[in-house]
């Protein structure tokens, strides 16, 4: 009776221990670990375990090991931060496994890699093609990362020359019906504009699920219910088909009027128009 | 439809082209983005600048038809 209260409580108390030591330890992903980091997590969390069911008699001699791991794992981390070959000696290195586009066969060998493990790897990342992977590398994870042949790759607007406006990340303002403040704060906006903005969407606030603002300073709402259709914000676009029937406007007006100056006039304009729409295009459309 | 009806239509869709880009303007976070916003909206003022004009002479030359 009293031994199961014990285990009971053991448990409970070196959960909690273990929990905090691995917060202490940081946010390292576990797909993401390289295998020492691998087995001193695991061996902390057995450790843990066998204390909990008594399989280590001596209580303190259970914290002295686990303490010891702690500190040990602590103390590696530091020294791979601030050496690079203690890193590379606890951590391993990177190993390049295609080069130029061909595979290098030693490295392969090295790793105990098959050529369909590699293929497999490459075809998780998209390469289904091996003649399209110019590089490829084995990090120390284990992970594999590739980088396809420069006529490949996919198109960014870059590589078409199109220039696009800056976005920055959208703030979310509105969660499950309530304001957010802090987002609000962030992107300078008030309350008093979201519940305009609100009120000129017909919605009112605890209909919203989600709202985010964008970088341009447009809302974006998702409502509970999904079977109302909200018309997505389309002033940008207006506005700019405003400014593109404003320039033919003035195109016509020059070639109607027979007034010299006012022809004159209404060219330039029709000109300077058309700069502003050029200018605005990539902000205007998407 | 009359030659400055004509113009005071152009002028009323550019003057709200205008006010919402000023709306871009101040919302954008973006220093960049806030330059280009700026840049249009000098050019769309001096546009309506000139059309306010020469719909005065309009209205001067054809007195007939002025009002809305």
């Amino acid at each position: 009776m009293r031994e199961w209260i014990e285990i009971l409580l053991r448990s409970i108390g070196l959960f909690i221990l273990t929990f905090a030591l691995i917060r202490l330890l940081g946010k390292r992903q576990l797909l993401r670990m390289t295998p020492f980091h691998f087995v001193t997590y695991t061996a902390m969390g057995i450790l843990a375990i066998f204390m909990a069911v008594g399989l280590i008699k001596n209580l303190i001699f259970g914290f002295l090991t686990l303490g010891t791991w702690f500190v040990l794992i602590i103390a590696v981390d530091y020294l791979a931060v601030k050496s690079k070959q203690f890193h590379d000696f606890f951590h391993g290195r990177e190993m390049v496994l295609i080069q130029h586009g061909k595979i290098m066969e030693e490295s392969l060998n090295k790793q105990r890699l098959t050529a369909e493990e590699l293929l497999r790897e490459l075809r998780s990342k998209n390469a289904f093609n091996l003649a399209d992977v110019e590089f490829a590398v084995m990090e120390a994870t284990g992970e594999i990362n590739i980088l396809l042949k420069a006529d490949k790759k996919p198109v960014t607007p870059y590589d078409l020359g199109n220039k696009v406006a800056p976005q920055s990340e959208p703030q979310t303002v509105i969660l499950d019906g309530n304001i957010v403040d802090e987002a609000l704060r962030n992107i300078g906006l008030s309350r008093g504009w979201l519940t305009a903005q609100l009120e000129g969407m017909g919605l009112s606030l605890d209909n919203i699920f989600v709202g985010q603002v964008d970088s341009s300073g447009d809302l974006y709402v998702d409502v509970f219910g999904d079977n109302i259709d909200l018309p997505k914000p389309k002033v940008k676009e207006l506005l700019y088909a405003t400014l593109q029937k404003a320039q033919s406007d003035l195109t016509t007006f020059a070639l109607d009027t027979e007034n010299e100056t006012a022809k004159e006039v209404y060219g330039k304009d029709a000109q300077k128009l058309d700069e502003v729409i050029k200018l605005l295009e990539p902000y205007l459309t998407r | 439809m009359t030659v400055g009806s004509k113009i005071k239509q152009t002028l009323a869709s550019l003057k709200g082209a205008n006010s919402t880009l000023q709306i871009y303007a101040a919302q954008s976070q973006d220093v960049e983005t806030q330059d280009v916003y700026h840049a249009a909206l000098d050019m769309t003022s001096e546009v309506i600048q000139d059309l306010e004009i020469r719909l005065q002479t309009v209205e001067y030359e054809e007195p007939q038809y002025k009002g809305y």
